[in-house]
């Protein structure tokens, strides 16, 4: 059975359609988790607290708006974004800033997305992409920067950011294609 | 946020689109930028379009969870009443309109369960609406509060145990499918424990939870209150063997009054040492 299909009874309370898409879906979000809050611990944590979420909520999701897995791994980011940042929150701020001024972590953060891409046709609409935009989009998605805190690090004015992210969306969506 | 932020005008609010699709405006830009989509069409098919793309850069990442997540997470299902009021009211405001749907939940595809005629069908009401809710019922409005941060703290205790690190899940289901289940933490002597399938006892007797120890008398840990509500129980001794619950008259008893009719093994969850 499809994610679709599992979220809308498990909405009616059936814990075997549950577990069916724990199995389906708890991948993709561990993976996904880990991938932003790269602490193991806490990526457990985190994700728990998802896939507990989905089964509360499960009579929210609206088929009209998407499908189940955007849902639920919209959701996860979300989660994943808020813990990373409480945590980057907590850390010296004037530790942060020095760090930040001495080098805008080009290569590095392009490096660590590549080797952590399991599948090749991500990478390759990735690496079809400007440098900035890849950053742009990379910055924000995996490592969960703010639009702000993008614009920093990358030295570059707000305005070019937003535009880089927005492009860099679109380059990709016409690289995937009708890849689903 | 800055000042120049602030002065900028609407047209600008299209800017964030493409941020917003990949979570990355802070939470003041966010619940803006969030009340602009409400009101613009266009925007918001934009931004389900744009949270597409984005997704597409979750699925390279996927990877195995630890197995012991999956029991966890199960127990916890078990443990957990679906759409409650305090949780959604919580969780609800921090989720994007493109995600969750400024529409209230679909009708359920199954009878709203017994246990919580209040809470089931007004799972996204607002406080206006719940004050609404409780004067056709002929609820005081301090008593539905009541009932509200009861479970509010009780979805509190149940996330602390989960999130402990040593959070282990057992259970144990009966030849006629009745099932006793807890989630339990040593180190922090906390479990989460939940009855299926009982029923209410007759004659307005109740389910008491007792703690067994070697040794020792057993310890009350409280009454079920209603039907499947899971319980908390706290202060556990590591010493534990086992939870076992029988039938008490109303109120409770100090020292149980009857056979267990059901008991559940503590070892397999640290406990016993």
């Amino acid at each position: 059975m499809e994610a679709d299909e599992l979220l809308v009874l498990v909405a009616g309370g059936d814990q075997k359609a549950f577990e069916e898409l724990y199995g389906l879906v708890s991948g993709p979000v561990f993976g996904l988790v880990r991938r932003v809050v790269r602490d193991p611990a806490q990526s457990e944590e985190v994700a728990q607290e998802v896939l507990l979420e989905l089964w509360r909520s499960a009579a929210r999701f609206d088929p009209g708006r998407g499908s189940a897995l955007s849902w639920i791994l919209t959701l996860a980011h979300r989660r994943a974004v808020d813990r990373v940042r409480s945590a980057r929150a907590a850390v010296d701020r004037e530790q942060r800033e020095a760090r930040r001024a001495h080098h805008p972590a080009f290569d590095q953060v392009t490096e660590e997305v590549e080797a952590g891409l399991e599948r090749e046709w991500v990478r390759r609409c990735l690496d079809r992409l400007t440098a900035l935009q890849r950053q742009s989009v990379t910055l924000a998605y995996y490592d969960g920067y703010t639009y702000r805190e993008v614009a920093e690090r990358l030295s570059l004015p707000l305005g070019t950011v937003k535009t880089r992210m927005r492009d860099g969306l679109t380059q990709l969506r016409k690289c995937l294609g009708g890849v689903a | 946020m800055s000042l120049p932020a602030r002065l900028l005008g609407r047209g600008d609010l299209h800017s964030l689109a493409a941020p917003y699709a990949l979570d990355a405006l802070e939470p003041a830009e966010r619940v803006r930028f969030e009340k602009h989509l409400k009101n613009c069409d266009r925007c918001a098919a934009e931004v389900r379009a744009l949270s597409e793309d984005a997704v597409r850069l979750a699925w390279s990442t996927a990877a195995p969870p630890p197995a012991a997540m999956r029991d966890r997470v199960l127990a916890a299902v078990r443990a957990t009443p679906q759409e409650s009021g305090p949780v959604v009211r919580e969780h609800a405001p921090q989720l994007p309109p493109h995600v969750w749907g400024t529409q209230p939940p679909p009708a359920r595809s199954r009878a709203p369960r017994e246990r919580r005629p209040f809470f089931v069908p007004f799972a996204t009401a607002t406080a206006a609406a719940a004050l609404v809710v409780a004067s056709l019922f002929a609820v005081q409005a301090n008593q539905t509060q009541d009932k509200l941060d009861a479970e509010r703290a009780q979805a509190r205790e149940i996330a602390h145990v989960l999130a402990a690190p040593d959070a282990r899940a057992t259970t144990y289901k009966d030849t006629q499918g009745r099932s006793m289940g807890a989630i339990a933490s040593a180190s922090e002597g906390q479990a989460i424990v939940t009855l299926s399938g009982y029923g209410a006892p007759a004659g307005g007797r109740v389910h008491q939870l007792w703690l067994m120890r070697p040794n020792a008398q057993p310890r009350s840990l409280g009454l079920f209150q209603r039907g499947d509500t899971p319980l908390v129980a706290t202060d556990l001794s590591k010493s534990a063997t086992s939870l076992a619950v029988t039938v008490e008259p109303a109120g409770g008893s100090r020292q149980p009054t009857s056979q267990p009719i059901v008991q559940l093994a503590l070892k397999s969850v640290g406990f016993g040492e």
